[in-house]
């Protein structure tokens, strides 16, 4: 089953040099998902600190990706290294509560390829759910059953 | 600055256990320097304790605050209004920060979340090394602001010890040899003269063998 059938609560970081009109592109989907999908635009994905990740986990997300552009192709040069260091520092903080590192997953987008936050979201969320909704109620939110 | 590093996750756990309102309290000095008790730690460490808890299906409050030194009486003294309210004070300071926020408040429980490990410095981002011992007997002035009691692993004041190679210490090849830096400072700001001077063993009394050390300072007493 993919992500979005089986209602699995998704956050999305993205560096938004990705899509230059990332802004008007995202509202769609947006509107169509609800609280499903949340995305958070970033100046650069060296911006994303494992704080963030926590936080997105413990307000309800299953799953949290951080989408950064191609490795090398970073306008501040290491932003997406950076990214991918405190992605993998979180990965080893949920795993000392027990819970699998996928539930965070770093997405390099390809190098040269075009595409908008939008289309790429829609990947993700047609992805298999190989990691079922996160055993973690976020404060006084009671979880909908939800069968994988 | 004293460095520190977070404890596992298991033993902090183990601290806390018997108690279901818990106040986490960072530093913003030293350890926020060496990222680990600042006011981002708090917070992760925080967010790892309430989704552990709702994991497991236990109740756990948790209250975060980050006090600018918790060494300091004027800044612990922030805590007064909150301390009555939780059963246990999980501290991010280092080991000075915790005792000092114990004596404030003798009856409330502190537990440490930090290993307290060592005088260092910030070498580059994410990178601190130790390089002071607190010795109380400073001889950095002759060895050109080397000190060879922490850089050099037998601590030699009249080194070298011959055991060097290519610059680094035989003890460990990733550590350059103290007696080398020593040497060629020395020699870049021409001052060989000071290693003609036998240099005595350390006066350890002043470091250890008399329980706490205090500083006493009149003109610093109000």
């Amino acid at each position: 089953m993919d992500q979005k059938s089986a209602g699995l609560k998704i956050t999305i970081f993205f560096c938004q040099r990705i899509d230059a009109d990332q802004d008007a592109h995202r509202r769609p989907l947006e509107k169509e998902l609800g609280s499903q999908i949340r995305f958070f635009p970033l100046p650069c994905s060296g911006r994303i600190e494992p704080l963030h990740l926590l936080r997105a986990l413990e307000s309800g997300a299953d799953k949290v990706y951080v989408v950064t552009c191609a490795e090398g192709a970073c306008r501040y040069r290491e932003g997406n290294i950076r990214a991918k260091k405190r992605l993998a520092y979180a990965q080893g903080l949920i795993e000392e509560i027990g819970l699998a590192k996928d539930h965070l997953e770093l997405i390099h987008v390809l190098a040269g390829t075009t595409t908008t936050i939008a289309q790429l979201a829609e990947e993700l969320l047609a992805r298999e759910a190989f990691v079922g909704p996160l055993p973690v109620d976020a404060p006084g939110q009671e979880r909908q059953q939800r069968q994988l | 600055m004293i460095t520190a590093e977070r404890k596992p996750l298991s033993e902090i756990k183990e601290m806390i256990a018997p108690y279901r309102k818990v106040l986490v309290v960072g530093c913003g000095s030293c350890v926020a320097e060496c990222a680990a008790g600042g006011e981002k730690e708090v917070g992760l460490l925080a967010s790892a304790l309430r989704m552990d808890a709702r994991t497991e299906g236990r109740d756990l409050e948790i209250k975060e605050m980050t006090l600018d030194r918790q060494c300091v009486y004027e800044f612990i003294d922030q805590l007064t209004e909150f301390i009555d309210q939780y059963d246990v004070v999980l501290s991010l300071g280092c080991g000075a920060g915790v005792q000092a926020v114990a004596e404030v408040f003798p009856r409330a429980i502190i537990v440490p979340a930090l290993n307290t490990t060592f005088v260092g410095e910030t070498k580059e981002a994410g990178l601190w090394v130790e390089n002071c011992r607190g010795c109380g007997d400073c001889k950095l002035g002759f060895f050109a602001a080397v000190c060879p009691i922490t850089g050099c692993a037998k601590g030699l004041f009249n080194g070298p010890c011959g055991g060097s190679q290519d610059g680094k210490c035989e003890v460990d090849p990733d550590t350059p040899c103290a007696w080398q830096l020593i040497i060629t400072r020395l020699e870049e700001s021409g001052r060989m003269n000071l290693l003609d001077k036998v240099y005595p063993p350390a006066d350890w009394s002043k470091q250890q063998g008399r329980g706490p050390r205090k500083i006493v300072r009149e003109d610093q007493k109000i």
